[in-house]
């Protein structure tokens, strides 16, 4: 497929998509910016695992930072909407960049562990805090509008999208792709790896405070337990690496066809969704360690034995 | 002064459990290098063995721990020769992600088979208690810290000197040298990884007894014990008793001058300020 004519039909997809909230029943538009939500994050989460390699566990935080720059902002000081939203960004942003000189500088399970660790510190932190409502939480003013909701996460996701886009063909986006390859080689063909691992990590905090921010206006109530929850850090990686990491629509694919499996098996039992959740992962990293999206260009050519190829690659 | 004696008294002894904690997932990674994240699944598992077997036959505790150990120990070994060694050469974001989806699977499979309900090992002598030159020390975790030291003094001597733990060192060091020699690797992985999970058993049956457990108490283990290995260092099994006591006493301390929600933060700090500072551990060789 030329590149052109992937791009018309995603256009066409996003029109689609838009006019959901005109036809479509409650039920599925709440879903809707449930899964928008979702894909954002795991969008997100793709600038700084998919592109950068450096698997961060604790992208809920930006999440959870960007709903209490709203909840604070409107709660406690009366302030609209965008003036919070634009609070929860710059909380966001601050932290990545303060954690992330310390922490961008391990690599591999260092990382990924000391980031692990951050939802739980920040839920104690945040209970603590008189401004956030300690452990109680905050309610943010009631806006009945579910449309106005969908279309804003629409938004949010498209303008992702359109940012993993532009680092997929950006002096900067191969900067990260290097980095990813051979930390040391790219410093050695002269990328400044701590400044761009730095500018990944604040760039991905943006677009997860903004999804925060959103959900909890949404949602109109937020506690640091559903804010900096630690299961919305599997689902977002879970989904990414799911559809593909490193791919522009991969992370995307994987939250919406994740998401909707995860809603219908949700509706009988609720944990039989999280079990769901971990046998995906534990059957795709077996059997497809590169996403769906390489399974998709792969198997027209290798057919079934493609999942045999990728185990017989990484067994003993 | 008396009140920090006290406090250094508790540290310790729960230090020791925590060592033991660490124990299995600083095996498990040294040998297979996976970091296990299903770790404090299985200890929580070890707990509820526990349980149902002193609530349901009215086994000691302290008797239903080897018991605990068996069935871990089978349950870790299948798991790794019928799925994590199909992974092992994989890339290791990927061997932490399907530990971690392990997790998720034990977590709530334990939530719908054994509710998610507190629940609490209370054998008639809970409440006993002795002074130790002033400071009250529970009878149960007096226990609980002499079984996790006696494991630990267990694995080191087990890893020294008998046939299988020459060959789990063997693979630790050099993969290959060691295949040569006649060591089945498929074999002995699962049979390191069944060894943690054993361990992760026994950590949970004496976690069980000082503690109350529920099917959600996994991941802030596995974090604790990530901290404590960290701490210590993947070298020896006495550099990881080192990183639990410490990490015990850290902690007691906390509790009392900070405030008792501070704990996870200030044991988090440190592991953070280790890994930047000396990221082989503290007691561990430097790379």
């Amino acid at each position: 497929m030329k590149f052109s004519t992937k791009l018309a039909l995603a256009g066409v997809g996003i029109a689609l998509l838009a006019t959901v909230p005109w036809w479509g029943s409650a039920v599925l538009v709440q879903f809707g910016i449930n899964a928008l939500i979702l894909a954002t994050l795991a969008q997100s989460w793709n600038i700084i695992g998919g592109y950068t390699g450096y698997p961060s566990f604790g992208n809920s935080v930006f999440y959870g930072l960007g709903g209490y720059g709203v909840a604070i902002a409107m709660v406690q000081y009366g302030l609209p909407f965008p003036v919070g939203l634009a609070i929860g960004i710059g909380l966001a942003v601050g932290f990545a960049i303060l954690l992330g000189l310390p922490v961008l500088r391990l690599r591999g399970h260092y990382f990924a562990i000391a980031t692990l660790g951050l939802a739980e510190v920040m839920t104690a932190i945040v209970s603590n805090l008189e401004i956030a409502g300690r452990n109680v939480g905050l309610i943010l003013p009631l806006v009945k509008g579910d449309v106005l909701f969908f279309e804003l996460s629409l938004i949010l996701l498209v303008v992702t999208t359109l940012a993993v886009m532009w680092i997929s063909r950006s002096r900067f986006g191969f900067g990260l792709i290097a980095i990813r390859e051979n930390e040391q080689a790219a410093a050695v063909m002269g990328v400044n790896t701590t400044l761009y691992k730095i500018l990944a990590f604040a760039l991905c905090s943006v677009f997860a405070a903004v999804a925060g921010g959103i959900h909890a206006y949404w949602i109109t109530y937020l506690d640091p337990g559903s804010a900096f929850d630690v299961a919305l850090n599997v689902k977002m990686i879970i989904m990414a690496v799911f559809g593909g990491p490193g791919t522009i629509f991969g992370p995307v694919l994987g939250a919406f066809v994740l998401s909707a499996i995860s809603e219908i098996l949700a509706a009988k039992v609720t944990s039989l969704a999280s079990i769901f959740f971990g046998i995906v992962i534990v059957a795709a990293i077996v059997f497809m360690p590169r996403g769906f999206a390489d399974l998709v260009r792969r198997f027209r050519q290798s057919g079934w034995r493609y999942f045999q190829e990728n185990i017989r690659t990484y067994r003993v | 002064m008396q009140l920090l004696w006290q406090i250094l008294v508790n540290g310790v002894l729960l230090g020791g459990l925590y060592a033991l904690m660490a124990l299995g997932l600083v095996l498990v990674w040294g040998v297979l290098n996976i970091v296990n994240l299903a770790h404090g699944a299985l200890i929580m598992l070890g707990a509820y063995a526990c349980y149902y077997l002193f609530t349901g036959l009215g086994w000691d505790p302290f008797a239903a721990l080897p018991v605990a150990m068996v069935l871990l120990f089978c349950l870790g070994y299948v798991i790794q020769r019928y799925v994590l060694n199909l992974i092992i050469r994989a890339p290791m974001f990927n061997t932490l992600l399907i530990t971690f989806g392990f997790e998720v699977v034990i977590t709530y499979l334990a939530q719908i088979a054994f509710s998610a309900d507190f629940r609490t090992i209370n054998p008639s002598y809970a409440g006993a208690n002795f002074s130790f030159l002033g400071a009250t020390v529970p009878l149960v975790r007096l226990l609980a810290f002499a079984v996790a030291l006696a494991l630990t003094l267990g694995l080191w001597l087990f890893l020294e000197h008998t046939r299988i733990g020459r060959a789990i060192r063997a693979t630790a060091q050099n993969l290959i040298a060691a295949r040569l020699y006649g060591v089945n690797p498929r074999h002995l992985y699962a049979l390191t990884f069944g060894i943690g999970a054993a361990l992760a058993g026994a950590a949970g049956t004496l976690y069980g007894v000082v503690s109350q457990i529920n099917p959600y108490i996994g991941s802030g283990l596995t974090g604790k014990s990530f901290a404590i290995a960290i701490i210590g260092g993947l070298d020896k099994s006495i550099y990881v008793l080192a990183g639990g006591l410490f990490l015990g006493i850290v902690e007691a301390v906390t509790a009392l001058y900070i405030g008792p929600t501070y704990t996870d933060v200030v044991s988090f700090g440190i592991l953070v300020l280790v890994l930047i500072v000396r990221p082989t551990g503290l007691l561990g060789r430097t790379a």
